[in-house]
């Protein structure tokens, strides 16, 4: 009797052991479409045909092949994929179409995106940024505006919106913006430069005068900053600390629009 | 005869230029604030693979609802 139980035991011992190590052994077999329904199969292929054009159309974007990427992610979508492969398509071919220069058709297709998923905040950021570039402000704005309420934390929804609104003349949205941005990473000096043009539209050129300098505090090279402070020290009266502020623009500028107007105005002083 | 022609468009152009600036100067003279502009718009967030928007790991949305200036690749200047 002991010894039946032991065989027995030893037995199935052994075979465990095999089917572990044929399980680690042999990869498990592509799995045979279990149908012979043409529309089932069609499915197959056309879910098979998606998958291979989105990663060669990611990997054609990603080598700046913009041309090609287009042509696969135009495939993908002409067989319509579900969410949120709907959505990133779009997003992706849009992508690619503004660096063909169509961005008429970017901003349809990431409209679309948007009305699929309506929290798609990559396609949201991409939308104002177009919108911004055809200098449409008032599409941009609305875009922003919905960016910002379904991701009121999101610096670049704060950041993009506070952009729209300075463009627009909306100086309360845009104060509250950059402020928020500010409230979120202090040392962002950018926020700073941003919040003062704010201030100075709205004439408080005291304001002003304190996030450039706060600016120029964290950023010391930062010549736009630089510029603005001169401008603000002009309009003060305050020639001889405007030209010493406009000599250190020429020197920090990278852009030569701006050292050139840098260098014009010292002078003039 | 070519680098002679070259020669004067590049002289016409750095004259344009700096026409260029002389009236932005005096303009700015009049009314110093008039001309600043805002700061860089943020760059475009790249491709987003098929599954990404499935996982945790999609650089661009992950940028687009970053909490900090730093880790949404907002612009420096």
């Amino acid at each position: 009797m002991v010894r039946a139980a032991v065989a027995a035991a030893s037995v199935l011992a052994f075979a465990a052991i095999g089917a572990g190590a044929s399980a680690q052994t042999y990869s498990r077999p592509t799995a045979a479409p279990r149908t012979t329904d043409a529309g089932a199969l069609a499915g197959v292929a056309r879910e098979r045909e998606v998958h291979e054009r989105f990663g060669r159309g990611v990997a054609a974007a990603e080598r700046g092949d913009w041309t090609a990427a287009a042509a696969e992610f135009r495939r993908t979508l002409s067989l319509d994929p579900p969410e949120p492969r709907g959505s990133t398509v779009r997003y992706d071919l849009a992508l690619a179409e503004v660096h063909l220069g169509h961005d008429d058709a970017a901003t349809g297709l990431l409209e679309e995106a948007l009305h699929r998923d309506p929290r798609f905040a990559a396609a949201a950021a991409n939308l104002v940024a177009v919108y911004m570039r055809r200098g449409n402000t008032a599409a941009a704005r609305t875009v922003a505006d919905r960016f910002v309420a379904f991701a009121p934390d999101s610096a670049l929804a704060r950041y993009d919106r506070g952009l729209t609104a300075l463009r627009a003349g909306d100086l309360t949205t845009a104060r509250a913006d950059f402020r928020a941005l500010i409230g979120s990473d202090p040392t962002y000096a950018v926020a700073h430069y941003d919040l003062a043009l704010v201030e100075l539209r709205a004439g408080r050129d005291d304001a002003a005068r304190a996030e450039l300098d706060q600016a120029l505090t964290l950023s010391p090279g930062y010549a736009r900053a630089r510029f603005a402070l001169g401008t603000v020290l002009m309009r003060d009266g305050r020639r001889a600390d405007a030209r010493i502020a406009f000599d250190r623009c020429a020197r920090d500028a990278a852009d030569p629009a701006l050292r050139a107007l840098a260098i014009d105005l010292r002078d003039k002083l | 005869m070519r680098n002679f022609r070259r020669s004067a468009i590049a002289v016409v152009l750095a004259l344009g230029a700096c026409a260029g600036a002389a009236t932005g100067a005096e303009l700015l003279l009049d009314e110093p604030t008039s001309s600043l502009a805002a700061s860089a718009l943020p760059s475009l967030l790249g491709p987003i693979t098929e599954s990404g928007r499935t996982g945790w790991n999609c650089a661009p949305e992950r940028a687009a609802t970053a909490r900090t200036p730093a880790a949404a690749g907002l612009p420096h200047d």
